[in-house]
């Protein structure tokens, strides 16, 4: 465990290095990209005064050393579009993005899980036929157009949730009409999310759980008399775990992608909208942060799912995850 | 305890190859009670009876139906047509819910499944797997499923250390521990082991053997393995499983040592042991797929002795009274059956109290007065049975070819009888008489004397032919030319033509084999077939005769001076002396702890022992007292 701990520090210091770097091999000079093209006239005097300001005229290794120094203190830049510094402007969008991501992660992953191994347990029958019947047409469905169809059904037709915002604005609420609210608002992309994730997971599971299922243990368990629920998740879906949490961690990445775009959708208050809203608007530093803080949840996540693994799966205390995806 | 009545299995032919344990609930509810051509009967019409407190021993190759066996006891062959009844203590499992299924299994039936890789579940601590059974039972009681956990793994030789690792840490026989503990956890009624042994190492596997055969004293318990050893370990009775069908039962020891049906014969004889110096011998022919499986009796396109009968009636078992071992299992009655309808394998030759004597002049006879006679053979009792080779070793002027010529019925006997199937084989005239002359053939010592010189080759090899009046000249050639080629001579012309003394003492001995050969015998006595020949024709032709002996189920006696000879080729040796056979039985047996004297001077005199020990003076029994 301690050298996948080195390994993700080592990944840490190589994304800011990147985040560092990469802007600075870009074309054109550092200056127009900051201020994009609405400042192309700039005398050489203001030119020399921004350089100075931003300390782009000292050498390169100084200036990552107070890269690294600001960074280290939280300090991101300051988001010209939002007229505040980096860090706050990110730190009022991310509650907003985890807990889409969480909610929608959590309950991706039961109901898949779930549903793998009910349908893998019946393999070949009806049940599973049907299942992966609708798993593959809810898989056919870009993320986007399911989030405009949801919008368009749940929130337009049959107006039962609101179509935007993650809360109802100038409205005082508190207490648990707040969260209430809070709530509606947040169901609509959190099932958009879920209905995008779920057929992966599904088709994990299943499969992992097919190839488990013939193994002897499993019979072992069941010729001691074991009910066939407890050989079904306590024996067999315990063990076939493995490769669906590494997949899910691993996936993480994928999922700030669709996260924009069903924020855009719902326009829901958190990262994807603003890096889109930074995008448009041409604000770098915002767009710097947003993409770090993106890099540095994925690298969590990833975190999280390999600790959940070997909790779960002692084999992997000794073995890597991927070995047993390739295994399974 | 547990009766099995006409049990039969078959499965349907799926169409995905799926393996064949299914959850029970997935089994098609409602299939037509007969078995279809799309049906493969892996268990026919099985019938065993256990008793409280006996340990079966089902034996049989791969394939025939010993884990389905074992399956169908524990409820776990879900989607095959079970016919036939299963009555465990009285109640009849094969209408049990697949409820009542999981109730039974790991409670009062327990069993250890066959090692096939991963047995336990890998992200379970072990002790969480071994109390599960328990927990199952009585929910609550988890210190008590702990505490038993704990002893059971102890008895196993499982300490402390190990009982919260993870299987992956574990090794095969760790595994099989653990696996033997979990199965008496719950103290079951019926214990089944699956080839508990088969999967070890040598060391591994008699520690195991030494575990079971203290778990299992006491308790009911059927194991199954393809190992006769592990069955002659831990059973009082077996039963040999061949093709979904028992072919015999009885005490183990009996039926694995003096194996009464052939096939048991057959397996026996393929079964290596390290004492064995004999020679392995597969059993002839392929075993048969579950698709073709054959009418009738199920061995009997691999049998030696199968008649018309045996391959469209299916034998019903029989008791056999043949228990010439002392040894009786102490549960369980020594009572033997075998389904066979030749009873068995076939006595071929048997001879009671032979006594010849020659008639001393009167020079000789006063050396000791008052004994006119020499008697060379002094009642002798042998048996030979189909596809066995008798060894008969002793010295020079022991009475082996004088015994050999009376068995042939070349001599008549002073006193005694001889039977040859049955018949007694000096009172034979007329047609049985040719009959018997031509199932019973003698190889004589001095092949060059054997011979008459006046014929050719040909006419000597197709001679016994026309006496016994076998087929028209066309077809006579061409047995001279397949018996010339069993004992590789050439069939050329040249060769065919030519006199006996234009050959070498080799090829003379191996014409007068396929003299004997040609009218392709059930008996064959051979008198020192090989002494004249060379160390590479010998190991031919001695091949050769257990090849014949294995696809033809002939029967041989060996007359040998050689005891590497009688060892390598025996299945039962007898050692003769004096006119006496002194001491008879398996060869590494008889070899090895040699019980009369004479044995013993005998082995300890094989040259190749003197030359790889050193000398060694050999105390003379007279002089030791």
């Amino acid at each position: 465990m301690r050298k996948r701990l080195g390994d993700y520090i080592l990944a840490f210091l190589i994304i800011i290095m990147l985040n560092f770097f990469l802007p600075r091999l870009m074309p054109g000079d550092a200056i127009s990209a900051l201020y994009g093209d609405a400042l192309m006239e700039m005398s050489p005097q203001t030119e020399a005064y921004l350089l100075e300001r931003y300390g782009l005229d000292k050498p390169l290794g100084e200036q990552f050393g107070l890269y690294i120094s600001n960074l280290a203190q939280g300090d991101l830049g300051y988001s010209y579009y939002f007229r505040a510094p980096v860090g706050q402007v990110l730190v009022g969008a991310l509650p907003w993005t985890l807990s889409l991501i969480a909610i929608s992660l959590l309950i991706s992953a039961l109901a898949g899980i779930i549903w793998g191994v009910e349908a893998a347990w019946r393999r070949g029958r009806k049940f599973d036929r049907a299942s992966l019947v609708t798993i593959m047409l809810l898989n056919g469905v870009p993320g986007f157009v399911l989030g405009i169809l949801l919008l368009l059904i749940f929130g337009f037709y049959m107006p039962w949730f609101p179509i935007s915002g993650g809360a109802s604005p100038y409205m005082d609420y508190s207490g648990w009409e707040q969260l209430w609210d809070y709530l509606q608002h947040l169901f609509l992309p959190a099932l958009t999310l879920t209905l995008v994730q779920l057929p992966r997971n599904f088709m994990l599971m299943r499969s992992s759980l097919l190839a488990v299922k013939e193994k002897p243990y499993i019979y072992t368990a069941r010729n001691k008399g074991l009910r066939d629920r407890m050989v079904r998740y306590r024996h067999a879906a315990r063990s076939a775990l493995a490769p669906v949490i590494t997949r899910l961690g691993m996936s993480i990445g994928l999922l700030f992608t669709s996260v924009l775009f069903v924020e855009i959708i719902f326009a829901y208050p958190g990262l994807g909208n603003l890096f889109y809203l930074a995008l448009q608007h041409h604000d770098y530093p915002t767009i710097h942060g947003c993409l770090l803080l993106i890099t540095v949840c994925v690298l969590l996540f990833n975190l999280l799912a390999d600790l959940l693994n070997q909790k779960i799966d002692p084999r992997l205390r000794e073995l890597d995850a991927r070995q047993l995806l390739e295994r399974a | 305890m547990l009766e099995i009545n006409n049990l039969t299995v078959s499965f349907p032919v799926s169409h995905n190859h799926e393996r064949a344990y299914q959850h029970p609930d997935q089994a098609p509810q409602n299939v037509q009670p007969e078995a279809s051509a799309s049906q493969l009967t892996v268990l026919n019409k099985v019938n065993l009876s256990v008793q409280t407190g006996e340990i079966w021993g089902i034996v049989g190759e791969s394939g025939s139906g010993k884990s389905t066996l074992a399956l169908t006891l524990m409820g776990m062959v879900g989607e095959a047509l079970q016919q036939g009844s299963i009555k465990f203590k009285g109640q009849e499992l094969l209408e049990n819910s697949p409820r009542c299924w999981e109730k039974l299994r790991g409670s009062a039936i327990s069993m250890v499944m066959q090692q096939s890789g991963e047995m336990l579940t890998p992200t379970l601590p072990l002790i969480d797997q071994i109390m599960e059974p328990y927990l199952k039972l009585y929910p609550r009681q988890k210190e008590t499923a702990q505490r038993l956990g704990s002893q059971l793994l102890r008895r196993v030789g499982l300490d402390e250390s190990y009982f919260y690792r993870y299987p992956h840490t574990l090794s095969g026989g760790e595994v099989q521990r653990a696996l033997i503990a979990m199965a008496l956890i719950t103290d079951p009624e019926l214990l089944i082991l699956d080839e508990p042994v088969s999967s070890l190492d040598v060391r591994t596997k008699s520690d195991i053997l030494n575990l079971l055969t203290e778990i299992t004293a006491g308790r009911t318990v059927l194991v199954i393995s393809h190992d006769l050893h592990t069955v002659k370990r831990l059973a009082h009775r077996t039963a040999v499983l061949y093709c979904g069908a028992i072919l015999e039962t009885g005490p183990a020891a009996d039926c694995l040592q003096e194996p009464a049906h052939p096939y048991t014969r057959a397996l026996v004889r393929a079964y290596p042991t390290l004492e064995g110096a004999r020679e392995l011998q597969g059993i002839r022919g392929e075993f048969p797929p579950l698709n073709q499986r054959p009418e009738g009796c199920p061995f009997h396109t691999r049998c030696t002795q199968s008649l018309d009968i045996c391959s469209w009636q299916r034998p019903e078992p029989v008791e056999v009274g043949r228990t010439s071992l002392e040894h009786t299992s102490p549960i369980g009655n020594g009572r033997r059956q075998i389904a066979c309808h030749r009873a068995g394998v076939l006595e071929l030759l048997r001879c009671e109290n032979v006594v010849q004597r020659y008639k001393l002049d009167k020079k000789q006879a006063n050396s000791e007065p008052g004994n006119n006679y020499l008697e060379a053979v002094s009642g002798v009792s042998l048996t030979l049975r189909e596809g066995e080779v008798y060894a008969l070793v002793g010295e020079s002027g022991s009475g082996k070819s004088t015994l050999g010529r009376i068995l042939a019925g070349v001599d008549r006997p002073y006193r005694g009888e001889v039977f040859f199937q049955q018949q007694p084989l000096h009172k034979m005239f007329g047609a049985a008489k040719k009959e018997q002359s031509r199932n019973l053939q003698m190889l004589f010592q001095n092949s060059g004397e054997a011979l008459s010189h006046r014929l050719n080759v040909h006419e000597l090899v197709s001679e016994p032919l026309q006496i016994q009046k076998i087929g028209d000249p066309k077809s006579r050639q061409k047995a001279v030319r397949k018996a010339l080629e069993w004992v590789n001579l050439p069939v050329t012309g040249h060769f065919l033509h030519e006199y006996p003394h234009h050959l070498s003492g080799g090829e003379l001995q191996r014409v007068a084999l396929a003299r004997a050969l040609v009218l392709e015998p059930k008996v064959l006595i051979a008198d020192e077939p090989s002494a004249s020949l060379d160390a590479s024709v010998q190991a031919k032709i001695i091949k050769l005769l257990l090849h014949l002996q294995n696809e033809r189920g002939f029967a041989l006696i060996l007359i040998t001076h050689e005891l590497a000879l009688a060892a390598k080729a025996g299945d039962k040796v007898g050692v003769m002396y004096q006119g006496k056979i002194v001491e008879e039985g398996p060869p590494a047996k008889v070899l090895r702890y040699p019980q009369h004297w004479y044995t013993k001077t005998l082995t300890d005199t094989d040259t190749d022992r003197d030359l790889l020990i050193g000398d060694k003076t050999i105390p003379h029994p007279k002089s030791a007292g």
